[in-house]
């Protein structure tokens, strides 16, 4: 019964699971940060920056799998 | 001078690119349906708007060119009469400046940022001021286009976001990496270019050493490896956003397609959350494009002091 079901799903997979992981990262990046700076206010500058690097790199990878992936 | 002279080489960057990167993009998306009911996203290379001779000028092109001369100039008319305490343009630009400057020698080190400021400084007001050129209305919606069902529907603009195209930043990221290189044997000397990849760090004595020699020669491989990917990552980050931001816009200009009266209000109304979305992204990429270059260059050119060891005259 699950195979039929499972053979109905239609959409670009790929993309869908890149973008998953990719969300999820850059969420976490931005939960850290928060924290970062909710314990030490004054570091808000360096927190950022830093944050910032690991949200981009982390959000990348979406765009890898959409313009990079096979068709 | 220096600006005049990265706008220059960008677009003798983006000249041969042009040609090679369109093919492939074309012929890798499947090509743009005919207008249907269901809107199209839009075509993920930018349009010829018109040619110069042989030489076809992609909407893109002509958005950079815009924004180099509209830089050029507005920069040069600020600080033609400099005055020590500066007000309105002239302050404008210093004070750009200035914050760049401070924020760039806390990543880079007096006298790195000395030598590499005008590139990352450039590439920053650059990126940042063709990010927000793509929001003006008008910049993708006036062009030439065919009759359809629902009006007029604009397939070729005659200004589109200058990185929306991939060639462009391509060829910023391109031009970066030859720089990085550049400054890299710079500040090592080529020998020290190839030890700081290669090179066995720490301490290890006797038999140990020799396999370390080997294990850091395998990292220094897959190093070279995430090196080369770096252009890629580059380009395809600051195209991804834009582009991605670009169509995102279009989308929910579309999204009423009904009633004529709604069509029309929402298509002005539902993009303005949208376009405050790509004001902070268009800043963000900028920011992000240039902390990323610079902390490349300073991963490759500084070298920290180690606590247990004095370095002689470095």
């Amino acid at each position: 019964m699950v195979t039929p079901m499972l053979a109905e799903l239609t959409g670009n997979f790929q993309v869908g699971l890149a973008a998953l992981g990719s969300a999820i990262g850059v969420g976490m990046v931005g939960w850290k940060a928060s924290e970062a700076v909710g314990r030490n206010p004054g570091a808000f500058g360096k927190v950022i920056v830093l944050a910032l690097l690991g949200m981009a790199f982390a959000e990348a990878i979406v765009f890898y799998a959409i313009f990079l992936g096979s068709h | 001078m220096r600006l005049v002279f990265f706008a220059v080489l960008l677009f003798l960057l983006v000249l041969p690119g042009r040609a090679a990167e369109t093919a492939a993009i074309n012929a890798a998306a499947p090509a743009a349906a005919a207008p249907e009911a269901q809107p199209e996203g839009l075509p993920m290379a930018a349009t010829t708007a018109f040619s110069i001779g042989p030489f076809p000028v992609t909407s893109s092109m002509l958005v950079t060119w815009i924004v180099a001369l509209g830089i050029i100039l507005s920069a040069r008319l600020a600080t033609r009469n400099m005055e020590k305490v500066p007000g309105g343009a002239q302050n404008f630009w210093e004070w750009l400046v200035e914050s760049l400057h401070d924020f760039l020698e806390s990543i880079l080190g007096a006298d790195l940022v000395k030598r590499t400021f005008w590139f990352f400084a450039t590439i920053f007001i650059f990126i940042l001021f063709t990010n927000w050129f793509g929001l003006i209305p008008g910049v993708g919606t006036i062009g030439w286009g065919v009759d359809t069902a629902h009006g007029f529907e604009v397939t070729r603009p005659l200004l589109r976001g200058g990185n929306a195209d991939l060639n462009m930043t391509f060829a910023m990221s391109s031009v970066f990496m030859a720089l990085w290189l550049i400054w890299a044997v710079q500040c090592n000397g080529v020998g020290g270019f190839l030890l700081h990849l290669f090179g066995p760090k720490g301490d290890s004595s006797g038999f140990i050493k020799y396999i370390m020699v080997v294990i850091f020669f395998g990292v220094g491989c897959l190093e070279v490896l995430s090196i080369a990917f770096r252009p890629v990552s580059l380009s395809f980050r600051l195209y991804g956003n834009i582009f991605a931001g670009e169509n995102l816009l279009e989308a929910f200009s579309h999204i009423v397609q009904h009633p004529p009266w709604a069509r029309a209000v929402a298509s002005a109304l539902l993009p303005v959350p949208f376009y405050f979305l790509e004001l902070m992204v268009g800043f963000v990429q900028a920011l992000v494009f240039m902390l990323l270059t610079s902390v490349f260059t300073a991963l490759v050119c500084k070298h920290e002091e180690e606590p247990g060891k004095a370095r002689e005259g470095h």
